[in-house]
C-alpha cells in the first residue's frame, strides 16, 4: 500500500463508506469506490440519493458512521486537517463574503490555506484571470450575478492548487450560458493534472465532463463505469417509432387522444411480444413507443412491418445510441424529472 | 452582452481599488509576525494558530468597516439613552442618587451603565454575524478550510471585542463632553473599557449560542434585543437599587447587568459602590471591582463552554 500523501495513493478510496444520521435516517450504505489521480469523477444521482452526504465526509465536514475513507492517502477520520490542507472543496450552495470584493474573497482563502504570503497577490490574480473576473476584483461580491458568484466561488476553492477539487452540484440553478462557461473552467482545471469529484443531477453534464461516473440510488452504488460503458450496460440501441396524429398536426388534435393513446399501447404490446426482442425494454412515450433492445437496429424494419400489418401508420422512426437518460431509466426504472430537476436544488437529507 | 457593463465595472474597480488595499495590506506588526511563523517557499505552507487568529480578526474587521451600520446601530440607541436620560431625567434621578452617592452627577452615574449598554448591544451583532456565516456558507467554507477552528472564532470573538473596546471609548468620551467625570483618570478609563470588555463576553457566547441554535438572522436579533431591556432596566443601570421595588431588587442580584455596571462605575466612581456582594477584603472600589470581575469572567467561562459545545457540535455535524 502507497503511504500516505504519496503520489502513488489514489485520490479518493472508499471502503463500505455508511453513515446514518443522528435522526436514524440512512443515508449512504454501503459505498465503496476509488478514484485515481487526474480523473473526472462523476457522482450521479436524483435528489436525496446521497451524493452530498458522500462529498460532506469526503470534504471532512460529517465522520462516516462505517468504513473507511481515505483521500490523497490521508483517513478522513484520523487526519482531517492533511485532507483539507490537500482539497478544494466547492459546495452546493454559494459559498462566499458578499461583504468583501472578489479580489478580498480570493485572499482570504489564499491566507486560510496558507498560501506563502510572497506568492498571494499572483495566486489572486491568476485566480480571478481563470475565471475571468479580474475586471470585477475590487467589486463588493454582494453585486455579483449568480453565474459570477460561482466562478468566484470556483475560484476561491484553488487556491492552494489541490490536487483534488469537489464540486457539489456547480451548476443548479444557472442558465445554461453560465452553466457552459463553468464547464470549461472544469475541463481546464482537469487539463491541469486535478482530480475532479463531480455531483450532478444533470445527465448532459456528468456526459460533458466525466470521464468516469458512479450512479448512487437510495444510500447505494447502483452502476459504474465510462459514459460510453454505462450507456452499453443500457443494453442496446433505442429504436423510437412514431405514429400518425402523434406529431401534433392541427387536423388531429382534440378529442382524438383515446385513440392515440390506445394506438401506442397496442404498439407496445405488439413489441413487447415481438420474438426478435427477448431482452427489449418498451416504453411509451409522447409522441409513439421507444424501444431498447441489443438488437434493435438489425431487426427495426421486422417490427415495423409488424406494426404496419397491425392497420398501425408509422409516420417516422429513428434507431440511436442510448443516453444517459436511459441509463438512469434503466437504472432506477423511474424517468428523470428533468424539470423538478432544473427547479429544484437537493436540500441536505434530514 | 457584458461588455459594456464589464468595462463600466472595471472602471469603478480601479477607483477604489487604492483603498481596498490599502486597508487589507497595509504594514502591520502582528501581520509580518504572522506571515514570518508561516514561513515561505513551497506551494502552501502550515497555518499558525496565531496566523489564524490573525486572518479572522482581520476578515471581521473589513467586514465591521464594509457595514458601517453595525457601528452605528449598536451606538446610537445607547448615545439616545445617555442624553435623554440625562436631559429628561437628570433632575429627578439625579435627587435619588445624591442621597445614596452624595455629590454624585447623573451624568457621571449614568456613563457607566451606558458603556456596559454599547457592550451588550454590541454583543448581539456578534450571533448576527455567525447567522450570516451560516446563510452565505463562510462558516461551512471555513469549517473545509486547514484553519484551526479554535482560532477561527477565537479571531472573530477578538474582532467585535476590538469594536466593543472603540464603542465604551466613544460613550466614554461623549459622556465627559456631557459633564461626567472619571475620578480615576485615565487608568480607570482604560480599566473600564477593559470592564466592557469582559462583560460583553458572556452576551457575545449567548448571542452566538442563540445563532448556532435558531440558525436565523431575525430571531437572533429579536431574542437577543428582547432580553436587552429587561436586562438594562432590572439592575443598578439608572437608579440604586435601594430606590427600586423589592422584586427588581432581587432579580438584580442575578442579572449580570448589575455587575458589569457596578463594576464600571466603582472605576469611575473611585468608591465601593456594590450592593448585591459585600465584599470587605479589599480597599475602597477594589470591594466591587474584584468580586465584580469574578462574576463576570465566571460568566464568560459558563456561558461560553455552552457556545463552545453548541459550535462543535454545529461544526461537526452541519445536518439538520
Amino acid at each position: 500500500m502507497a503511504s500516505p500523501g504519496s503520489d502513488e495513493s489514489p485520490a479518493i478510496a472508499v471502503d463500505g463508506l455508511e453513515l446514518t444520521y443522528s435522526d436514524g435516517t440512512r443515508a449512504v450504505d454501503g459505498v465503496d469506490m476509488t478514484v485515481p489521480r487526474g480523473e473526472f469523477f462523476g457522482f450521479l444521482g436524483p435528489n436525496g440519493a446521497g451524493k452530498t452526504t458522500t462529498i460532506k465526509v469526503l470534504a471532512t465536514l460529517l465522520s462516516p458512521t462505517a468504513g473507511s475513507v481515505t483521500v490523497n492517502g490521508f483517513d478522513v477520520r484520523s487526519d482531517p486537517r492533511k485532507v483539507r490542507e490537500s482539497i478544494g472543496y466547492m459546495a452546493q450552495e454559494t459559498s462566499i463574503d458578499p461583504e468583501l470584493t472578489a479580489a478580498e474573497n480570493v485572499r482570504f482563502a489564499c491566507e486560510a490555506y496558507g498560501v506563502p504570503r510572497g506568492q498571494r497577490a499572483d495566486r489572486v490574480d491568476e485566480l480571478l484571470d481563470l475565471v475571468d473576473l479580474r475586471d470585477v476584483a475590487d467589486k463588493r461580491a454582494e453585486e455579483f450575478s449568480g453565474g459570477m458568484k460561482k466562478r468566484l466561488d470556483a475560484a476561491t476553492a484553488l487556491v492552494h492548487r489541490p490536487p483534488l477539487v469537489f464540486l457539489d452540484e456547480p451548476t443548479t440553478g444557472l442558465d445554461p450560458k453560465a452553466r457552459n462557461r463553468l464547464w470549461d473552467y472544469f475541463r481546464r482545471i482537469n487539463d491541469r493534472g486535478t482530480t475532479i469529484f463531480l455531483t450532478t443531477q444533470y445527465l448532459e453534464e456528468a456526459d460533458q465532463l466525466c470521464d468516469r461516473l458512479a450512479v448512487i440510488l437510495d444510500g447505494e452504488i447502483v452502476a459504474e463505469g465510462s459514459p460510453a460503458e454505462l450507456k452499453r450496460e443500457v443494453g442496446g440501441e433505442v429504436l423510437e417509432v412514431h405514429f400518425e396524429g402523434d406529431d401534433g398536426g392541427e387536423g388531429d388534435r382534440g378529442g382524438d387522444d383515446g385513440n392515440r393513446g390506445s394506438d401506442r399501447e397496442r404498439a407496445a404490446e405488439i413489441a413487447r411480444e415481438f420474438d426478435a426482442f427477448a431482452d427489449a425494454t418498451v416504453e411509451v412515450t409522447d409522441d409513439g413507443i421507444a424501444v431498447t433492445a441489443p438488437t434493435a437496429r438489425e431487426h427495426g424494419t421486422d417490427l415495423l412491418v409488424a406494426l404496419r400489418d397491425a392497420g398501425l401508420t408509422v409516420t417516422g422512426f429513428n434507431v440511436r445510441a442510448p443516453t444517459l437518460d436511459d441509463v438512469f431509466l434503466a437504472i432506477t426504472g423511474e424517468e428523470v424529472e428533468t424539470e423538478r430537476m432544473d427547479a429544484g436544488r437537493e436540500e441536505v437529507q434530514a | 452582452m457584458s461588455d459594456a457593463t464589464g468595462d463600466e465595472t472595471a472602471g469603478e474597480a480601479r477607483a477604489d481599488g487604492g483603498t481596498t488595499e490599502s486597508a487589507t495590506a497595509g504594514p502591520s506588526a502582528a501581520e509580518t509576525a504572522a506571515a514570518g511563523v508561516a514561513g515561505e517557499g513551497g506551494g502552501r505552507s502550515s497555518n499558525t494558530f496565531l496566523g489564524d487568529v490573525w486572518v479572522n480578526f482581520k476578515r471581521w474587521n473589513v467586514k465591521a468597516v464594509r457595514n458601517p451600520f453595525v457601528l452605528v446601530v449598536s451606538l446610537v440607541q445607547p448615545v439616545i439613552f445617555l442624553v435623554l436620560f440625562t436631559e429628561v431625567f437628570g433632575n429627578v434621578a439625579g435627587r435619588a442618587v445624591a442621597e445614596g452617592l452624595p455629590g454624585v452627577s447623573y451624568e457621571t452615574y449614568l456613563v457607566p451603565a451606558i458603556a456596559i449598554q454599547v457592550s451588550l448591544a454590541a454583543a448581539v451583532t456578534s450571533g448576527i454575524g455567525l447567522v450570516n456565516d451560516i446563510e452565505n456558507g463562510m462558516f461551512e467554507k471555513v469549517l473545509v478550510s486547514p484553519m484551526n477552528r479554535t482560532a477561527v472564532f477565537l479571531g472573530k470573538t477578538a474582532a467585535e471585542v476590538f469594536r466593543i473596546a472603540i464603542q465604551v471609548a466613544i460613550i466614554l468620551g461623549l459622556g465627559m463632553l456631557l459633564g461626567a467625570e472619571i475620578e480615576t483618570g485615565v487608568v480607570g478609563a482604560a480599566a473600564i473599557v477593559a470592564t466592557g470588555i469582559v462583560f460583553s463576553l458572556w452576551f457575545v457566547a449567548l448571542s452566538n449560542s442563540l445563532a448556532v441554535l435558531t440558525r436565523d438572522q431575525e430571531s437572533t436579533i429579536i431574542g437577543a434585543n428582547l432580553l436587552q431591556f429587561p436586562l438594562l432596566f432590572l439592575s443598578s443601570a439608572f437608579l440604586p437599587l435601594s430606590t427600586l421595588p423589592d422584586w427588581i431588587q432581587t432579580f438584580a442580584r442575578l442579572n449580570p447587568v448589575t455587575y458589569g455596571v457596578d463594576t464600571a462605575r466603582a472605576l469611575m466612581l473611585d468608591r465601593d459602590v456594590m450592593t448585591v456582594l459585600e465584599v470587605s477584603r479589599f480597599d475602597g472600589a477594589m470591594n466591587t471591582v474584584i468580586p465584580g470581575f469574578a462574576v463576570l469572567l465566571g460568566l464568560a467561562v459558563g456561558f461560553g463552554s455552552v457556545a463552545v459545545f453548541l459550535l462543535s457540535r454545529a461544526s461537526s455535524s452541519d445536518v439538520q
